[in-house]
């Protein structure tokens, strides 16, 4: 089914054929704050072991002993250094979050997990060899005697063992096992691993001695991690709580088991653009309260609705235990938000076509993002996939979206072919369909993909095939 | 652009590490002369002038708590407190005083220690507890020194031995 209308949309930027990108702009300073990031990562390693070279350590590889107690030192600084920039990562930081995206930079805190791991138990084993040679002990009663003799390393054995535990529990395998709760439980652990182990660094460690410059910089490191994740972990989302003053107004059945949950608040221009990024919502009511729900809104927030309060709303589908309830969520239930997050949004553009693909649940963030991000009639096309036409969720909205602005819309219904990996129903793949049949100015255009990882994965494939780059692919992940 | 970015990394750490090894090499030169100084004036002042009179004055304060044990000399077994002299290195001063009963070392106990800086203070607070322990196991002055606490272990084993020369052990 192929739709498409042109009517012209007012307001949108003089353009023509793609001769000028207005997008080009924050394009390029998306990538310079990429690179900013990149640099900036590697030179907090850099200067985590220079601190150590600029304190003489290097001359302890003038002996056996020396050597590996300086490879045990330097590998405490690495591993220490990454675990700050993992909760920087992980403390939502605009700059980040704006650059790569939020599951972008997830996905990066998570490969950091096993390296900084490493790099801390190779910096327990190598100072207790270091140390054990100098004094003629195997580095087991090393071990025991720092443990028992010196102040604060019983604390340090214990964020090591917590360490542990958290990485463990992070492994995907072991992940799969426990539910939800149990990780997050034994991840909030981090936190208690990560001070424990800092007595230990400024009391034992000579390097962070009173009165060097090191101590301050490690001090200034270490505060400024945990006044990033306390400001934007915790006070932001308290902050925008308080200012939106959400409620659920009303909840509306979209199709058997999807429903679309109104909310009304304060000040909801100030989220204009975000149709299409996530938020994280906790519906205060009984049993509901406490559990975060990540939900993209699936329109653009409405500043004044005919009784003149402003609006947002989400789509979900019953998905697991946390959703199901959300069905029966009576209106005037509060709800605390945090966001918006990702960058499944028009500040991710980088050309003047845009292609927005969709399936199942995951057509809700593109009917948002249609809603709101600027392009020229015949420059945009809309793909919804779903097993069936009622599962092509708010398929009227993105029908009448499609026509006042002038995109072409197709609706790919209909199951997978069985043996072949592909992202399109049987007919389309037997017919020899790409994604670059549906867009033909493919390499032109911005590519937003959101649905379940496996069935996304394909489309990114074909997108690449396609000769898409890898900065043109805006993929928001439901599944983090 | 990921050109950019790996370049612009590359160049930025080995920058930073450039001129930390930089530093380093400046500190590492200070920080052994200090140590060979520190040495040289350790032995001085042990072997001379200040392990002489300290070690008077840690018989007499022996004499003074253990009136029997102390004076009854090498023959009996000794029984007291002994305080070692004092040594002094370019991190401070370093004393250690000795319990000693049935002939045996049964404690060591650090009467002062290295701590010019804050940051001898810590070395001395690492390497103490450990140089005890090897002081009771060996029940000598003849034990390892402690890894980057060599001047304090130096000084804290040249104090332990006047301690037991004045307690005849």
């Amino acid at each position: 089914m192929n739709t498409q209308l042109l009517t012209n949309r007012p307001g949108v930027r003089r353009s023509s054929g793609g001769a000028v990108n207005p997008f080009r702009a924050q394009y390029r300073r998306r990538l310079l704050r990429a690179d900013l990031l990149t640099v900036l990562f590697w030179a907090s390693l850099a200067g985590a072991i220079a601190l150590w070279l600029a304190d003489g350590g290097a001359a302890g590889f003038s002996t056996p002993a020396g050597s590996f107690t300086a490879l045990g030192i330097v590998a405490g600084l690495a591993g220490m250094d990454l675990v700050l920039l993992m909760l920087l990562l992980a403390a939502r930081i605009p700059l980040i979050d704006q650059t790569v995206g939020h599951d972008r930079a997830l996905e990066f805190h998570r490969k950091l997990g096993k390296p900084a791991l490493y790099l801390l138990l190779a910096h327990g084993i190598l100072i207790a060899i270091g140390y054990g040679m100098a004094e003629g002990l195997d580095p087991v009663s090393e071990s025991v005697a720092l443990w028992v003799l010196v102040p604060d390393m019983w604390l340090a054995y214990i964020s090591m063992l917590l360490f542990i535990a958290v990485v463990v529990t992070s492994l995907v395998a072991v992940r799969r096992r426990f539910p939800y709760e149990f990780w997050y439980a034994v991840h909030l652990l981090t936190y208690a691993a990560v001070l424990t182990s800092l007595p230990h660094q400024f009391s034992v460690g000579g390097l962070f001695a009173e009165g060097t410059w090191q101590r301050w910089y490690w001090l200034a490191l270490c505060i400024a991690t945990g006044a990033a994740l306390l400001y934007y972990r915790v006070v932001q989302p308290l902050v925008a709580t308080f200012r939106h003053q959400l409620t659920v107004k009303r909840v509306v059945r979209v199709a058997p088991g999807v429903v679309s949950i109104e909310m009304s608040g304060l000040r909801l221009d100030e989220l204009a653009g975000s149709g299409g990024r996530f938020f994280i919502w906790r519906f205060l009511a009984p049993g509901l309260w406490w559990h975060p729900h990540p939900f993209s809104l699936s329109a653009e927030p409405v500043r004044f609705d005919a009784a003149g309060q402003g609006t947002l709303r989400i789509t979900v589908r019953n998905l697991g235990r946390g959703s199901s309830q959300l069905a029966s969520l009576k209106p005037g239930t509060k709800v605390a938000v945090e966001g918006p997050y990702g960058l499944f949004s028009t500040a991710a553009r980088s050309r003047n076509h845009v292609v927005m693909v969709g399936a199942g649940i995951g057509i809700t963030p593109v009917r948002a993002l249609l809603e709101s991000t600027p392009f020229q009639p015949g420059n945009a096309t809309v793909i919804l996939r779903g097993h069936s036409e009622s599962e092509l969720y708010l398929g009227e909205e993105i029908l009448d979206l499609c026509r006042r602005r002038g995109a072409t819309l197709f609706h790919l219904t209909g199951s997978r072919p069985a043996g072949i990996r592909t992202w399109l129903p049987e007919h389309a793949a037997r017919a020899g369909h790409r994604l670059a049949s549906y867009h033909p100015n493919i390499t032109d255009a911005d590519v937003y993909v959101c649905g379940p990882s496996a069935w996304a994965h394909n489309v990114l494939e074909d997108a690449r095939a396609a000769g898409v780059r890898e900065d043109q692919i805006h993929y928001e992940r439901f599944d983090w | 652009m990921r050109t950019r970015a790996a370049v612009s990394a590359a160049l930025a750490s080995a920058g930073i590490l450039i001129a930390g090894w930089q530093s380093g090499l400046h500190v590492a030169d200070t920080g052994s002369s200090v140590a060979s100084a520190a040495a040289g004036s350790t032995g001085s002042s042990g072997s001379s002038g200040t392990s002489g009179s300290a070690g008077a004055s840690g018989s007499s304060g022996s004499s003074s708590s253990s009136s029997a044990g102390g004076t009854t000399g090498a023959s009996a077994k000794a029984v007291g407190t002994y305080a070692g002299s004092v040594v002094q290195t370019r991190f401070g001063s370093v004393q250690v005083q000795i319990t000693v009963q049935a002939g045996k070392i049964t404690d060591v106990t650090a009467l002062q220690l290295t701590d010019a800086e804050r940051k001898s203070v810590q070395i001395s607070n690492r390497a103490a507890p450990l140089l005890r322990t090897e002081v009771l196991a060996a029940q000598s002055a003849d034990v390892q020194t402690i890894s980057g606490a060599t001047v304090t272990s130096d000084a804290y084993l040249n104090s332990l031995q006047a301690a037991l020369d004045a307690a005849n052990l």
